[in-house]
This record gives structure tokens, C-alpha cells and sequence, in this order.
């Protein structure tokens, strides 16, 4: 295309463009904002793969992530090790899974990883606690947030084991009306 | 052991249920459980030979035969005892073949699925669902490197078949990108999208969903323009009759009184109806005329606005009602889907907090009301019902004296004739009185619901719907009065106004007509301006100025009413509407009118309003809005229907002169057709064809509702055999882990050695016997 870049390659510029919603420029952009978080760390040249892994903490504060309840829980879900260490290529699956264009049922693949903070793949009790003292900063008297689980579970649970399975989510998931609008983030 | 059973067992277990049992249980149980398909089972301890027994879930107590009792596979067990990391098959390495088994079509084998990687719940639902071989790669829910390495793989396998296969691919795969460029490029340039997108951070998606439905107006509204201008003002200018004298005279012209009013050079331009002459256009024949083409451009818009409208109501009711209350998920969309994640600014993220905080609190609140209600007395019932008897009541005395005033004041107009502000005043009437009473009254209803001891969702919907009605009848009641006042000038015959008056339209009642519609639009303009001038503007000045004030703090900033905002534009559009037929630029004043109140109304959201305490359903109101819109559209059209069928049209003016009815000039054209054509359209209005048709829809509708009935029944009755399929599930995981743990224990005791050699040996059914022993506790 022309381009001087000497960031990528074309090849894989082109495998990102295939795995990803976002198109050249973008992901570009995308390296250059990698890039910021970490200069020392990150090198401006990727043709050869490097392995940088930048941390938890320089990811959470990017003002994408910053005043989001479950930026943490966002970071680890998209990260190899389950501790927040995103690569290049773990932090544009993050961006890409929550651009506008990916589809509601990989969404809401994601959605229930990060709700799930035990990750044992299901959203149990505490689990629906902590997100929503996560949501309301633990503003919510303790007899409110146990009545608002209940509920939860009970609204949402199909098969009866008072917890959400991932069934039980996609299928609540896929009826609600804001879902695909409230989870994006742009970049 | 032949497949004794396995009927039974797939009675209760379908394919779903196997993937869901594959998905759920990674990790949580110590054991395995029997993978369900027979003859799939070399996975699991539960090294089942292929086939299940029955496990009939109405008989809970006879399922002495587990799975794992079956010969053959004893030997295996040991190795599940022994290092207890149970995982799915799917997540072992090197045994998804056995997966793939289960589902059809190919698979991609991924490359390295570590056990314990923590990408495991994507991997998992990637094998054990049935994705598509050719969904794109970013749709599928792996890391980074799974997909490149799955790309290197489709790569290598296009590389295998015929080049003209691999270009048609990739051809293919450049159009569906150049596609999704083109559409992002559109969706990007939709005006007002970066405004939009801060006025949601700020003040939520309420606020944001009303100034998609303005927007949205303003499109419906531009596309009108386009067929009037089109269909009604080109020829109308173009095919004009140039020596016809414009009944203009001097001492007439009023400068803005007549932009005002209506009246003078506005009456004789292009905005009313007088206009338009009755003009063949050269080569044209009978059929190609202005006044068909008038009619022609006036239905098009009345039908495309009907079409538009029913889409988006219908859209908006499946998506909400039909799903949302019977499912009644409303918590969980509050916890899961409450978060905006693109909610940047600390101020706003503050804000949402409480939103999401209050929301909760509202739902709970609900929710104790609807326990309250249930436990109220007979007698605390009956007095209520009494209160709200009365409130009704006092809201029909309130509409019944807005109605009456709204007629002094259509009768009442026109009489003031010297100077200019009285007779302004005058002319205005009926439309201040409309939009008082329509601004006013609505905030009363607000009061008058809070004592009606409803639950808050139910007070927001009433008042909406008494502001609605009280809108759309105030508007119908106005149209009404104004027949009733023509009717009586042409019994009597004697004209409203003075003759001094010398107008040619004195005859004209369509133009009088158009007026009034006129005059209500520009009013509802100028009253909007006027109160964020005169009204929002300075309360906030006193706000930050005398913060201390009690009286001031008592009124406080404005919060942004969405609902009420909304009716009025709903309003506004009836009333564009209604009098589109009798002043056809009316459209395109409205779509000014609809732009400046954008602005408008942007700059008192801005500067004059604090964000909402409580969040507004979005989703479900706008289709209430829509089918409002709906409503105002109906009501045009009856108007529109009853003035062209009852009335006749003036001989002075308008395109219709030359015909005693719109019909006329219609069937005149439809006379010149060709004799098929013209029977078939005589078939289409006449008798014998509506009643058939009515009997069609009826059927047609029938057999909706009765399917509808029919999958609601099939929905409950899946949802149970779910519940009883996971039960089964549960039930079956318990007594197989009592068994592993009796059979761990007897092997440590070293008390079983004998017992198994026995099974093995023996592979008749005498097992059962031998293991109901041993299983017994």
C-alpha cells in the first residue's frame, strides 16, 4: 500500500486485519498507544516478534480503562498468565472484542469472563457481590446487595443450581437491549 | 450389553445438553461426568463402554446401575483416582478428536491448549460448540496467536485447492471488506454523532434517546420535503400561469405580522393552498396534471410516514415487550448491562455510580411495593379505589375545562381587527391556549399520580399516557371546533370577518385552514425559544448567583424531562401532519423549525440542566413514542380522509377547482387507461374484494396468535425439562462420586481385591447385584 511504516510487516499486518475488527491505520494507532504506556519497554520495532509484556498497573490507568469498575478484571481476562501482563497482541484483542463491530455472542463470551472473578467458569453468589460492589462502590447496604444477587440468580438462572453457567448468561445476554451498547470501548 | 436404555437416556439428553454439560462443570467436581453420547465415552472415568442405562428422572431411586458399573473399563479407574486434576476433555492435549466426534462439520485443531491456561473458557466453548468453518476470524473467541496460527491453517488448506477456488476466496474477501469500509464511512458521517456520543456520557442514554428521535424527525421530515417539492412545488412553479394576477395589493403586505399571521404576501406564495392552479402539463395527456400530482406527492408522504412508523413501533415491541416482560430480566440488565464502558470523565463515572445506585434501589423498592400491595386490606383497597375514583375524576374536570377553553378561544379569534398587537394576540389564541394548557397540564398529572399510591414505574406510565391523550385530544378537539366554526360561516353565510377584509381567500376555507396549522407550528416554535430564553436561562443565572436562597434552592436547575420534550415533538410532527394537505411547505418549515430546536435545546441540556437522578427505560419508551407518533399520524389522516370526503373543495382556490370532489378528477384519470387496467381497479375499490380481504387477514391473524400461544406453551415446557435435565445431571454426578469414594476407600482397605477380578470376569448383568452391595452405604 505504500506505507513507510517499518513497524509491521505487511504479512502481519494483514493477519492483524484478519483477526481483528480494526483496519490498518488502526491497528497502528494502536501500536503507537502501546507504545506511550511503556517507551523504554516497547519497541517501535515489531517484525520480528518481540515478547514485551507490559503490566496490570500501565494498562489500568489508560483513560480508556481508568474509571471503568472492572478494568481489572477486563485486563486479566484478555491477558496469557491470568495476571494483567498484556502483549501486543493480547492488548488488540482487548480493543477488538470491545470495538463496536464485534458480534453480541463473542461479547458476551468476554462479558462472562470478566464478571466471573473466581474463574471457575461460573458466576456464582460472590461473584454477582463483587460486581456489585464494584458497580455501586459499595454504597449498598449489605441485606440490598444479598437481596439483589437473589434476585439476579433467580431471574437469570435456567437449569436450577443457583449459579450462572454460561448458557444461563448468553441466554439472558442475548435479550438485553443495551448490552451491545454499553460494552464497547473506544479507542 | 446392547443398547438397552440408551432410548430412554436420549429421551431426556439432546444434543444441547451435551455441550452445556461439557461447559459447565470444567474444574468444579472431582469427577468426571459421562460424556452422554453412546459410543462416545473413551474420555472419561466414567469410561462408559457406549452406552447409557437408564436413568429415567421421574424413578430417582432405582439408578443402581451407574454408567461406570459397566465391565470392561474397571481398570481405567485407577487412573482417574490417581492425580485428580479432572478436566474436560476438551481441554486435554492431544484428545480433541474426540470432540469433534460429536459435532458435525470440520474443526480447527488447536494447536496448544494447555491445561490450566486461563484462556480455557474460550478454548472450551470453541470446541464444544458447533462454530461455523468459515465464521471469520475475528468473530471467534481465541487469543491472538490461536487465531493467527488458525489463519496460517485456512491458509495452507486454500493453498491445497485449484487457483481459480483460492481467487473467487479471496475476491470474496476483499468486496466483504471493502463493504464494511463503505458502511463504517456512512454510519461515521451521520451528523450530530460526536455530539451525541457527549451528550450520552454526560447525562445517559435517556437524554441521548431523545435526540436520536429528533434526528430521526428530521430525516422523516427532509424525505417529505423531497416528495412535495418534487411532486407538488416543482410543477406548481414551473407549469404556473404566468398572467394570472397574484391578488396581491399593496396596503395589504404587513411585512412580519404577515410571517406571523399568514397572511398578506405569505397567503399568496407557495406556503398554502391557494396557490396551486389546476394545470395540464404540455404532453401529458388527461392524466398528468398538477392537482394528481398533488395528491400523488400528499399520499406518498402519508403512506411512507405509516410504513416507517409501523416498522419501528413493531421492531421496538418485539424487542421489549414481548421479551422483556414475560422474562422479566430486568435485574440483571441493571447489574450486567448497567456499566457504559465508554464513560471516561471522572464526573460522569461519579454519576453513573449513583444512577446504577439509585436504579437498584428503585427496583427493590418495586419490589417490596408489589409485596405491600399484595397485603393490603379489603378496606385499605376499597379507600384507595375511592381516592383514585376521585383523581380520575378531577383529571376529566381538568380536560374537560382545557377543552372548553381551547373553543372560546377558536371563537373568540378574528374578531379584533385595528392596530396590530391585539389582533396578533387575537389570532394567536387558540394556539397559546393549546400550548398552555399542554405544558402546564402534564406537570399537574405528574402530582396528581404521586398520591395514587402507584408504583413508580406505573406513575411515570400513567402520566405519560394522560399527557398523551390530553395532547393528541387537545389537538383533535382544536380541529373539531374549527370545522364546527367554518361549517356555521357557510350556513349562515355570513363571513367571521368584518368585510373589510378584502382577501380572496375569504372563500377559501382550505387556506383558513392552513393557517390555523400555520400558526400552531410557529407558536410551538417561538414558545420553545421563549422558554429557554425567558425561562431556563435565567433560573439558572439565579441558581448560580444566589445558591444560598432558600426559595432558590426550593426550584433548583432543571432536569432534562424527557418524556415531556418527547410528547411535544410528537406533537409538533401531528401537527405538521395534519395540515400538510392545505399548506404543503408546512415540511419544510417544520424541518427549520426542528433544526433550531436542536440547537436550542442542546444549548438548555448544556448549560441550563443537571443530569437526571433517576435513569429512564429508554428501550421500552421509544417504542411508546413511536406508537405516539402513530396515533398523531392516524389522527392527520382521519382529518385528512373527513375534509376531502365531506367537504366540498372551494371553487376559488387550491388545484381542486375544476372538480366537485378529488374523486372526480382521479376517476376522470383513471377513465383514460386501458380497459384491463381500468376493471381491475374498479375490482380493487369495490365491495366484493374488501370483504375477502378482511376474511384473509383474519385468518392470517389467527393462526399468528395461535402459534404464538403455542410456542410460549413449548417455551415453559423446555424450561422445566431443563431444570430436570440438570437435576438429572447433579443427582447422577453425586452418586457417582459416593461410588469413586466407596470404591477409593474398599481399594486402600484392600478389602475389594476380589471384587473386581469378579466384575471382570463376568460380564453378564450380574454386576448389578455385586455393586448394589458394594454401593449401599
Amino acid at each position: 500500500m505504500g506505507n513507510k511504516q517499518t513497524i509491521f510487516t505487511d504479512e502481519q499486518l494483514d493477519a492483524y486485519q484478519d483477526c481483528t475488527f480494526f483496519t490498518r491505520k488502526e491497528i497502528l494507532r494502536l501500536h503507537g498507544r502501546y507504545h506511550e504506556l511503556a517507551p523504554h519497554l516497547v519497541p517501535m520495532d515489531y517484525t520480528n516478534e518481540p515478547d514485551v509484556k507490559l503490566p496490570l498497573a500501565l494498562i489500568v490507568n489508560m483513560p480508556e480503562l481508568k474509571e471503568n469498575p472492572f478494568r481489572n478484571r477486563i485486563v486479566e481476562s484478555f491477558s496469557e498468565d491470568g495476571e494483567g501482563n498484556l502483549s501486543f497482541n493480547d492488548f488488540v484483542d482487548m480493543f477488538s472484542v470491545l470495538s463496536e463491530m464485534a458480534p453480541r455472542e463473542l461479547k458476551a463470551i468476554y462479558a462472562f469472563k470478566i464478571y466471573d472473578f473466581n474463574t471457575d467458569n461460573f458466576i456464582c453468589k460472590e461473584d454477582l457481590e463483587k460486581t456489585l460492589n464494584k458497580l455501586t462502590r459499595e454504597e449498598l447496604t449489605s441485606e440490598e446487595v444479598n437481596l439483589v444477587c437473589e434476585k439476579a440468580i433467580e431471574e437469570a438462572d435456567l437449569d436450577g443450581d443457583s449459579k450462572l453457567s454460561f448458557a444461563d448468561f448468553e441466554n439472558m445476554i442475548s435479550r438485553a437491549p443495551d448490552f451491545l451498547s454499553t460494552f464497547h470501548l473506544r479507542i | 450389553m446392547a443398547t438397552r436404555g440408551s432410548g430412554n437416556f436420549m429421551r431426556l439428553v439432546s444434543d444441547d445438553s451435551n455441550a452445556s454439560t461439557l461447559t459447565e462443570d470444567f474444574g468444579n467436581h472431582q469427577e468426571e461426568l459421562p460424556s452422554t453420547l453412546p459410543g462416545e465415552q473413551e474420555q472419561l472415568p466414567s469410561t462408559l463402554p457406549g452406552e447409557q442405562e437408564q436413568l429415567p428422572s421421574a424413578l430417582p431411586g432405582e439408578q443402581e446401575q451407574l454408567p461406570s458399573t459397566l465391565p470392561g473399563e474397571q481398570e481405567q479407574l485407577p487412573s482417574a483416582l490417581s492425580g485428580e486434576q479432572e478436566q474436560l476433555p476438551s481441554t486435554l492435549p492431544g484428545e480433541q478428536e474426540q470432540l469433534p466426534s460429536t459435532l458435525p462439520g470440520e474443526q480447527e485443531q488447536l494447536p496448544s491448549a494447555l491445561p490450566g491456561c486461563h484462556r480455557g473458557l474460550e478454548e472450551e466453548l470453541y470446541f464444544s460448540r458447533k462454530w461455523d468453518p468459515n465464521l471469520p476470524l475475528k468473530n471467534l473467541p481465541l487469543s491472538m496467536q490461536e487465531k493467527r496460527k488458525t489463519r496460517e491453517q485456512r491458509q495452507q488448506s486454500r493453498h491445497i485447492i485449484d487457483c481459480c477456488e483460492s481467487w473467487r476466496r479471496s475476491q470474496q474477501h476483499m468486496r466483504k471488506r471493502l463493504r464494511e469500509q463503505v458502511a463504517r464511512v456512512i454510519w461515521g458521517l451521520q451528523p450530530w454523532s460526536k455530539t451525541m456520543h457527549k451528550i450520552e456520557g454526560k447525562f445517559g442514554v435517556g437524554v441521548k434517546s431523545y435526540f436520536t428521535f429528533l434526528r430521526y424527525l428530521i430525516y422523516l421530515n427532509l424525505l417529505h420535503c423531497l416528495f412535495i417539492g418534487g411532486l407538488a412545488l416543482a410543477p406548481a412553479l414551473l407549469f404556473r400561469d404566468k398572467n394570472k394576477p397574484s391578488g396581491l395589493t399593496a396596503n395589504e403586505s404587513r411585512g412580519a405580522l404577515d410571517l406571523l399571521l399568514g397572511t398578506g404576501f405569505v397567503e399568496h406564495s407557495p406556503v398554502f393552498y391557494g396557490f396551486y392552479t389546476p394545470v395540464s402539463i404540455p404532453h401529458g395527456g388527461l392524466c398528468l396534471n398538477t392537482p394528481l400530482l398533488f395528491l400523488a406527492g400528499m399520499a406518498a408522504v402519508l403512506m411512507l410516514s405509516a410504513v416507517m412508523e409501523l416498522r419501528r413501533t413493531v421492531i421496538g415491541y418485539k424487542h421489549t415487550w414481548l421479551l422483556g416482560n414475560r422474562y422479566n430480566l430486568h435485574m440483571c440488565y441493571k447489574v450486567f448491562c448497567g456499566w457504559d464502558f465508554c464513560i471516561q470523565d471522572p464526573n460522569s463515572a461519579r454519576l453513573k455510580h449513583r444512577l446504577i445506585r439509585n436504579d437498584i434501589r428503585l427496583e427493590l423498592q418495586e419490589e417490596s411495593f408489589h409485596q405491600r400491595v399484595s397485603q393490603r386490606t379489603f378496606r385499605q383497597r376499597l379507600q384507595l379505589y375511592f381516592l383514585r375514583g376521585i383523581l380520575n375524576f378531577l383529571v376529566l374536570t381538568l380536560l374537560a375545562g382545557s377543552f372548553s377553553l381551547i373553543y372560546f378561544a377558536t371563537h373568540i379569534s378574528n374578531k379584533e381587527k385595528e392596530g396590530w398587537i391585539l389582533p396578533l394576540l387575537y389570532e394567536y389564541l387558540p394556539s397559546i391556549s393549546i400550548t398552555v394548557v399542554n405544558v402546564l397540564l402534564p406537570h399537574l398529572f405528574r402530582r396528581i399520580a404521586a398520591f395514587e399510591d402507584y408504583s413508580l414505574t406505573w406513575q411515570v406510565n400513567i402520566t405519560l399516557v394522560r399527557s398523551i391523550f390530553l395532547k393528541l385530544a387537545t389537538l383533535g378537539m382544536f380541529l373539531l371546533f374549527l370545522h364546527q366554526k367554518d361549517l356555521t360561516f357557510v350556513k349562515t353565510n355570513q363571513p367571521p370577518e368584518p368585510p373589510a377584509k378584502l382577501n380572496s381567500s375569504k372563500n377559501c376555507w382550505e387556506n383558513e385552514f392552513g393557517k390555523e396549522m400555520y400558526k400552531l407550528v410557529v407558536f410551538d416554535f417561538l414558545a420553545g425559544g421563549l422558554n429557554a430564553v425567558l425561562l431556563e436561562y435565567p433560573r439558572k443565572l439565579l441558581v448560580e448567583k444566589y445558591p444560598s436562597c432558600s426559595l432558590v434552592k426550593a426550584i433548583g436547575k432543571q432536569s432534562f424531562l424527557i418524556p415531556f420534550h418527547v410528547l411535544d415533538l410528537v406533537y409538533s410532527q401531528t401537527v405538521t401532519w395534519v395540515g400538510l394537505f392545505y399548506s404543503p411547505l408546512l415540511v419544510h418549515i417544520s424541518v427549520i423549525k426542528l433544526l433550531l430546536v436542536f440547537y436550542i435545546k442542546k444549548f438548555v441540556l448544556f448549560h441550563c440542566c443537571v443530569p437526571a437522578q433517576r435513569s429512564f427505560r429508554g428501550s421500552q419508551s421509544s417504542v411508546l413514542f413511536h406508537f405516539t407518533l402513530l396515533l398523531g399520524l392516524l389522527i392527520a389522516v382521519v382529518t385528512l380522509s373527513f375534509n376531502v370526503t365531506m367537504r366540498t373543495s372551494s371553487q376559488d382556490c387550491g388545484p381542486f377547482v375544476n372538480y366537485s370532489s378529488i374523486f372526480n378528477m382521479t376517476s376522470s384519470c383513471v377513465g383514460t387507461l386501458p380497459s384491463p387496467v381500468q376493471r381491475t381497479i374498479h375490482y380493487f375499490t369495490s365491495e366484493a374484494f374488501a370483504l375477502p380481504l378482511i376474511l384473509a387477514e383474519i385468518v392470517v391473524l389467527t393462526s399468528f396468535v395461535s402459534q404464538g400461544r403455542a410456542n410460549r406453551k413449548a417455551i415453559e415446557r423446555l424450561k422445566e425439562m431443563l431444570i430436570m435435565c440438570s437435576a438429572d445431571k447433579r443427582y447422577l454426578v453425586k452418586k457417582h462420586s459416593a461410588w469413586l469414594r466407596t470404591l477409593k476407600s474398599s481399594v486402600s482397605a484392600g478389602t475389594c481385591e476380589d471384587a473386581r477380578p469378579t466384575a471382570l470376569k463376568d460380564p453378564s448383568g450380574f454386576q448389578p447385584l455385586l455393586l448394589r452391595s458394594v454401593s449401599t452405604p
